[in-house]
């Protein structure tokens, strides 16, 4: 194997060779740990109710959880980072098929996992060609194996089901996994998974505080127009701020490239999120299942990833590519 | 435009412990895939190691719903009647097995569920609700039930009577039953062995036949 794909894909000595790297893994180990002191002092003086608490800890302690399954993939190096990217894929994928019932079509759920393996490996390979090549003969197959049924009755709905949760969860997410493929992935992944998760976080506690005009009563009533703009304002700034650091030199680092990208986080971060909530109300379920407590399942959590991963990976791409430099085709050879 | 329907796993929202003790468990490609692969292995072994023979497969339904009755002799028998299935009922065979045996622990209830499919039904307090789910399942049209009507692996090798949770189970619905009958089983691993017997003589040799679905056996058993 090439030496430079070697040193991206197993390196873990070059964890912190950015010094972004540093400074996020650092702060968010301390938020944990300052959250977690937040925590227990709100309720030692009596300011959280009992009921409250236990919510608040079994957040805390869910991320506590979370955070290194994230951190430790990308700082290991790239060929982790793909791996994490595909177990992501395929369990958000099966929540998915099994809260719309995809999932009892057996032969054409093989087929999107397929779609999903297949994708991971042009990702490891580092072989654009072959990572647009999946979706249309992802499709392609999906159409043909749905007639073997020969049940014509539902036809549209079995392959429209097959293509969304594909082109979600291996396409879109499959992105978030390309960009290991850039010699610097590490201070860009994190940086990504980082403010996407603020998002968030941003936009339920500006909606607690400024939000009162719903915006989306019949998709997702606790969404607020204040919510939604203090996120857009929070997460810009954060990521022009920090993403100033990680794109320095680049094509990326100009004050209006670096605001383009915040607002790409920001707002397609705030729609991933709808759009799950959409799919929720459309199935009539709460949650998308019960993997982590406090959260719902993993959709429930990472919903607003599934928009990020594409718009922002073009975004850059088209500005300043990623691991152009770096060696194709490694496994498959052939340049 | 008609909408979408859509029919969410019916034990869906549960966590993984909750799952495995739901009557309502839906197979995925994770289970569907390590039971398959449970019952390569155990059907390699089981015509090398005891010459398994089977006969009357022809008698078998086509598609689900039935369910497979048979004598009980050991725990070699639903892994018996689990391998002589089509393998596109993987997935859909779920063995009732004895909730107090085989579920009160993580580790063997992790192993019923994810390689032999099994649901659990609890002989003390079963109650008639859980009867009247795995009914209801039956009745949806996608399972095939392995049932032992003794309740329990006979400790001498001869038959027991039948428990009545059978005819409840399926009786008034059109479902079929196939009697099966396991030889051999209880010299290869009886209730008080450990490990099976290989085939040295005709001790570990097994055999099992499906008979033709009788209509009166419904409701000879019910009476």
């Amino acid at each position: 194997m090439d030496p430079i794909a070697r040193e991206r894909l197993f390196g873990f000595r070059h964890a912190f060779d950015s010094p972004v790297t540093l400074w996020i893994t650092i702060a968010v180990i301390a938020a944990l740990l300052i959250a977690t002191v937040i925590i227990w002092l709100l309720h030692a003086r009596g300011r959280t109710s009992d009921k409250l608490h236990d919510e608040l800890v079994k957040r805390v302690v869910s991320w506590a959880v979370m955070t290194p399954l994230l951190l430790g993939p990308v700082l290991l190096g790239a060929a982790w980072t793909i791996l994490a990217v595909a177990i992501l894929s395929v369990l958000c994928y099966r929540e998915f098929a099994r809260a719309t019932g995809f999932f009892r079509y057996r032969s054409l759920s093989i087929v999107v996992v397929l779609g999903i393996i297949a994708t991971t490996f042009a990702i490891a390979d580092r072989w654009y060609g072959f990572f647009v090549a999946i979706p249309p003969l992802t499709m392609v197959l999906l159409a043909m194996v749905a007639i073997l049924r020969d049940e014509p009755r539902g036809y549209t709905q079995r392959v429209g089901l097959g293509v969304l949760g594909f082109l979600l969860f291996g396409l879109c997410l499959g992105h978030l996994g390309y960009m290991a493929n850039d010699a610097d992935f590490r201070p860009i992944v994190m940086l990504i998974i980082l403010t996407v998760e603020l998002n968030d976080v941003f936009a339920y506690i500006t909606g607690k505080t400024f939000g009162h005009r719903k915006i989306t009563p019949q998709t997702s009533p606790n969404k607020t127009l204040g919510g939604a703009l203090g996120a857009l304002v929070l997460t810009t700034t954060l990521v022009s701020t920090v993403g100033h650091f990680v794109f320095a030199g680049s094509g990326v680092d100009t004050p209006v490239k670096l605001i383009g990208l915040g607002l790409i986080v920001s707002v397609s971060g705030q729609f991933g999120d709808l759009m799950v909530s959409s799919i929720k109300r459309d199935i009539g379920i709460k949650d998308m299942g019960a993997l982590i407590p406090g959260h719902g399942g993993l959709l429930d959590r990472f919903d607003s990833m599934l928009l990020v991963a594409p718009a922002v990976f073009h975004y850059i791409g088209f500005f300043r590519g990623f691991g152009l430099d770096q060696p194709t085709r490694i496994f498959t050879g052939g340049g | 435009m008609e909408e979408w329907r859509f029919e969410p796993a019916h034990d869906f929202g549960l966590s993984a412990e909750q799952r495995r003790l739901s009557l309502r468990r839906e197979v995925g490609l994770e289970s569907a895939i390590s039971c398959f692969l449970w019952r390569s292995i155990t059907r390699l072994y089981l015509a090398i190691a005891h010459r398994l023979k089977i006969r009357g497969r022809e008698n078998l339904p086509k598609r689900p719903p039935f369910v497979l009755v048979a004598n009980h002799a050991s725990h070699l028998d639903a892994i018996i009647l689990g391998g002589i299935l089509p393998l596109r009922f993987v997935g859909a065979v779920f063995p009732i097995a004895a909730g107090d045996t085989f579920f009160t622990k993580r580790a063997s209830s992790i192993f019923a569920t994810a390689f032999m499919n099994a649901l659990p039904i609890w002989r003390k307090n079963c109650g008639a609700h859980s009867l009247e789910d795995l009914r209801e399942r039956l009745l949806q049209g996608r399972s095939v039930y392995i049932l032992f009507p003794e309740g329990t692996r006979t400790r001498t090798g001869a038959m027991a009577t039948f428990k009545p949770g059978l005819g409840r189970l399926v009786s008034g619905a059109n479902v079929p039953i196939v009697p099966c009958y396991l030889n051999g089983t209880f010299a290869a691993l009886p209730a008080s062995g450990t490990v099976p017997r290989k085939c040295g003589g005709s001790a570990g040799e097994l055999g099992a036949s499906a008979a033709e679905d009788s209509g009166s056996y419904n409701t000879a058993i019910t009476t």
